[in-house]
């Protein structure tokens, strides 16, 4: 172990069963084999089987930040999960030093029909503390979740914000000198959030070291020094979080095509396949280039080839940062498709009304999934789309607005005439 | 900088040996005994915080068995047997010292699974809340002693001094249910078919040990009872209760002997294998 490193992760790989009877037998047979002193061959795919995790190394040493980037199932929370001891590496080796406090999800272990004092000792207990400890700092605890007279109301009839407050204010209070964040961060109200950010600043200047699982570059940027991208299960880049955030967004934007229009040739191994997407404008001919004043359209022509349970077609657009602005699916309007699609060939069609995003240039993917299981059948895009403007009133009264969204909200202002 | 160092790679227990297997239980259980109080804690709060009559539950099932046997006993659809004492104390002692055992073991068995949101999403000892799932039947167990206290108030009998050994000579039959429940649990996280077919189980065991009803003198069930240790374990505390003395003293030893290894093996296979159960619970 490399000098001051408190996580070193050495060609660790970790793979999973797609099919739920097969994952069953193999964990019954790898339990027998375990229990008679065999090698369970874990480094060897069987049937149905995948790698979740490719070959991963990397270090993190004390007082040191460590990010982890990359699109949905890349497998970022089966790392931070592996870290955390919760699944096993099948290849390779994890050394960690120190106790690791991991906030994988807040409030996990909560009995609803316990009060809030009960579940803080509970709680506390099962994310490793000792009795003393939370004696110690069980008015912190309250105190920073700022919960009051409710200590003692059984935690079902808390807010969703009061059981996530209650659930950070306890994990924060574990003093670990390793912390695991996946994401939490991006619940509760924007006070609250300050409040965990300073927190938790307080506890990297004692030199605790932290890894940060998001997808939120600015959040990346803001929490970490070095950042690794993660895709498919391998490491892609691994670096200051400044170049390797750069080159995810870049890759976004280089992989991302500028014609309006996309056709895919056909794939008979795809359950579901986009055939095509079309981006048209507000009279309905394709172009990229758009007038942010008025409507548009994004078209979408896929294929179902076996009958699917759960699966949606969404449409996400992202700003060239890499903020993620729509994620909306076809089973928001039709949730009939959610429990059941019939094969067959569809046509789809989402229309963005004019004056939501500003001017600019945006991207736009589409993807057909299933949300359960991260399982993704087909993807496409990004597509650059550039809005124009034609002479909006933000314009009129001031140069382009910093913002994302261009909406016109409607003011109402009265006047008095007598002066106070 | 920390000392604790934990490294995780694929039969990590197995490089290590097994002589070392022991001291890492150890340590384990001894580093988790707040916790796994606060686990029994918890779900003693919550198995009757949303409930009338509360804790009193735990008499339902023995009352309601021993009354239907006392129905059938007298209606002659079913013969109890010879029992020297009144049959409700009898049967109630026997339903207290045998829902240690399948109380335990459902609770014991069901443990992980009802907890898998947590198991995949916090690190903690799994060792700790199997353990302290099964202290659910103990106070289940305390609360029919009381019970069993007022039947012999009621008929003017006096147990034996004796009764001061219980908590100790309950010990193999926990010891039973503990080893059982951890191999159970783990199963149970894999095949969800193991919770169903322990609950299908339970009902036939108790009516295939001699409970509710005498040891039979002659035919199958007496062969099979002279070879069932569950019998001993059951029958030698309640008759140290009636008695002050075990008159099968050698089938108790036996099986509690057995009910030793039973547990040291199951718990030492659930060490080296519970690292399996959180991706596929």
């Amino acid at each position: 172990m490399g000098k001051g490193a408190v996580i070193k992760v050495e060609n660790v790989s970790k793979k999973y069963c797609i099919s739920l009877k097969r994952s069953m037998l193999y964990g019954v047979r790898d339990i027998a084999r375990n229990t008679l002193g065999l090698s369970s061959h874990s480094d060897k795919l069987r049937k149905d089987e995948f790698w979740a995790l490719d070959d991963v190394s990397f270090e993190v040493k004390k007082g040191e930040t460590l990010g982890i980037i990359g699109p949905n199932g890349a497998g970022k929370t089966t790392m931070l999960k592996m870290l955390n001891g919760i699944f096993w590496p099948d290849k390779g080796k994890i050394t960690v030093r120190g106790r690791v406090g991991a906030l994988i999800e807040v409030g996990a272990g909560f009995h609803p029909l316990l009060t809030g004092r009960e579940n803080v000792y509970i709680n506390a207990a099962i994310l490793g503390m000792t009795k003393k400890e939370v004696d110690e700092k069980f008015n912190d605890i309250i105190e920073f979740a700022e919960i009051g007279d409710f200590i003692d109301t059984p935690v079902k009839f808390y807010s969703s914000g009061m059981y996530v407050r209650l659930g950070f204010a306890i994990a924060i209070h574990c003093e670990p000198e390793i912390l695991l964040i996946d994401e939490v961060l991006a619940v509760g109200d924007m006070n609250f959030r300050t409040k965990c950010y300073a927190k938790m600043s307080e506890i990297l200047d004692k030199g605790c070291a932290l890894v940060f699982v998001s997808h939120n570059m600015v959040a990346m940027h803001r929490v970490c020094k070095r950042v690794i991208l993660l895709k498919k299960g391998k490491v892609i880049e691994y670096g200051s979080a400044d170049s390797v955030c750069n080159s995810y967004s870049n890759e976004m934007i280089l992989s991302a095509t500028t014609c309006p229009e996309i056709r895919s040739p056909v794939d008979l191994s795809k359950v579901i396949q986009i055939n095509s997407v079309q981006i048209l404008n507000h009279k309905g001919s394709p172009t990229s280039d758009l007038d942010m004043l008025r409507s548009f359209k994004v078209g979408i022509e896929y294929s179902v080839r076996k009958p699917v349970k759960n699966s949606y077609i969404a449409c996400h657009i992202h700003t060239p940062e890499g903020i993620w602005l729509v994620d909306s699916c076809d089973v928001d309007c039709n949730p009939e498709f959610l429990l059941h699609r019939e094969p067959g060939c569809y046509t789809a069609e989402v229309t963005f009304p004019g004056r939501l995003f500003n001017s600019g240039r945006y991207y736009v993917s589409i993807y057909t999934a299933i949300p359960m299981l991260d399982l993704i059948f087909d993807k496409i895009g990004p597509m650059v789309i550039n809005l124009h403007d034609t002479g909006s009133v933000t314009t009129k009264s001031n140069p382009r607005r910093p913002t994302a969204l261009a909406l016109e909200l409607p003011w109402k202002t009265t006047k008095e005439d007598n002066l106070i | 900088m920390s000392k604790i160092i934990t490294t995780y790679e694929p039969d990590n227990s197995l490089k290590k040996g097994y002589l070392s297997i022991f001291s890492e239980i150890y340590n384990e259980l001894k580093k988790n005994k707040w916790l796994t109080y606060q686990f029994f804690k918890r779900d003693l709060f919550a198995l009757y915080k949303q409930s009338f009559i509360g804790i009193l539950w735990a008499l339902i099932i023995p009352i309601v068995s021993v009354g239907t046997f006392i129905i059938l006993n007298r209606s002659g659809v079913f013969d109890i047997g010879d029992i020297n004492v009144p049959y409700p104390i009898y049967a109630i002692l026997g339903m207290a010292f045998w829902q240690l055992f399948s109380a335990g073991l459902v609770a014991s068995s069901n443990s992980l699974v009802n907890a898998g949101s947590m198991i995949v999403k916090i690190n903690f000892s799994k060792k700790a809340l199997v353990i302290a799932s099964t202290g659910q039947s103990i106070i289940s167990f305390l609360i029919q002693f009381v019970l069993v206290g007022i039947l012999f108030v009621y008929y003017r009998i006096t147990p034996s001094i004796a009764i001061l050994w219980v908590p100790l000579i309950i010990i193999p039959i926990m010891l039973v249910t503990l080893g059982l429940g951890f191999i159970l649990s783990l199963l149970n996280g894999v095949m969800r078919d193991i919770g169903n077919m322990i609950s299908i189980l339970m009902t036939f065991l108790m009516f295939l040990t001699p409970i509710l009803y005498a040891k039979p003198k002659a035919g199958i069930l007496a062969r099979i009872t002279e070879y069932n240790p569950l019998y001993y374990l059951i029958s030698g505390p309640r008759d140290l209760v009636l008695m002050g003395k075990i008159p099968e003293l050698k089938g108790f030893l036996i099986s509690s002997v057995l009910s030793g290894v039973v547990f040291m093996v199951c718990l030492v296979v659930f060490h080296l294998t519970e690292t399996r159960v959180a991706e596929r619970i």
